[in-house]
């Protein structure tokens, strides 16, 4: 068990939330690609396990994530989509509720290629993840 | 000193006013008369089409600079995410540019390497998405129902990548070709 109470392991149920926090990252209707896009440093992308209920906690576990930066709103989607992409999600605590998606194509060699294939993975989060704006 | 560019804007479109006037005065009588008039009203159609499409792209133009405007210095995503730098905007402006007509205008959004995405999102079941940065190699991943992939083409600053087009239609539903 986590330090949030959480189990180590994330279930394939369990809805995750990317927030956003680039008023460029969604559409009226659905969060881009980009938005799913891992970190250059850390190689992965940073999430929440919770899902969109209930809200004020997840706005404010997102606006501790956001920092400085404006909070738009939630991409929410289940941790099977992440797996379905052959990715993985796994706990990252701290801070609690903290999940990071990992797993990514890396491919040193030829860039190009790289981005294709992370932006195949991101396409299929993106449509799967349901919207929700703050 | 002379303005030859306002100049020749301004005969244009002193031409395009009469030639407006041309096809709404239905008063012609004669077959050459109205070969005339066709004539003009297909130059008048041609060129309120230049005029709605350059109106769209140049929007488009305008949100790409907003967009590198605000991903202009490191860290943009007060994280590790790379600046986006000119040449990446001037290659993204041209292929906007270079984008034929009939395809609409895509989403920008900025990516944490520093390169631009362009996407095409008709729905969530059928998305293309391209990413550009400094160099020619663009990569590109779409999704289409169960269907999926990615590839790179090279962009030659002036034409679509026939493989880019060819996706890109097949998910906005221009065609029903399928990218190789």
């Amino acid at each position: 068990m986590l330090p949030s109470g959480l189990p180590n392991l994330v279930a394939d149920d369990e809805e995750l939330a990317r927030f956003l926090t680039q008023n460029s990252h969604f559409t009226s209707s659905m969060p881009k690609p980009a938005a799913f896009l891992p970190s250059l440093k850390g190689r992965e992308t940073s999430v929440s396990r919770h899902g969109p209920a209930p809200l004020e906690s997840l706005w404010t576990i997102g606006l501790q994530a956001a920092g400085d930066r404006s909070l738009y709103g939630a991409a929410i989607f289940k941790a099977r989509v992440v797996r379905a992409a052959q990715l993985e999600v796994a706990a990252a605590e701290p801070p609690p509720r903290h999940a990071a998606i990992r797993n990514w194509p890396w491919m040193e060699a030829d860039p190009g290629m790289q981005k294709a294939a992370q932006k195949e993975k991101a396409l299929v989060l993106a449509s799967e993840a349901v919207l929700l704006m703050r | 000193m002379p303005e030859p560019v306002s100049t020749t804007i301004g005969i244009c479109l002193l031409s395009y006013a009469t030639a407006q006037g041309v096809v709404r005065r239905n008063t012609a009588v004669s077959s050459e008369a109205q070969a005339i008039r066709d004539a003009v009203t297909a130059v008048v159609d041609w060129t309120e089409r230049s005029q709605a499409l350059f109106g769209q792209k140049a929007a488009a133009i305008s949100s790409l600079r907003a967009l590198a405007n605000e991903g202009g210095h490191a860290g943009w995503d007060t994280d590790d995410a790379c600046a986006i730098d000119s040449a990446t905007v001037l290659l993204a402006e041209s292929f906007i540019r270079a984008l034929p007509d009939g395809i609409p205008m895509p989403e920008l959004a900025p990516e944490p390497g520093g390169s631009i995405s362009l996407d095409w999102l008709p729905d969530r079941n059928r998305l293309f998405s391209l990413s550009i940065g400094a160099t020619d190699r663009l990569a590109f991943a779409w999704l289409d129902g169960s269907d999926k992939g990615h590839g790179v083409a090279r962009f030659d600053g002036h034409t679509v990548p026939s493989r880019v087009r060819q996706g890109i239609e097949s998910i906005i539903g221009h065609a029903s070709l399928r990218v190789a």
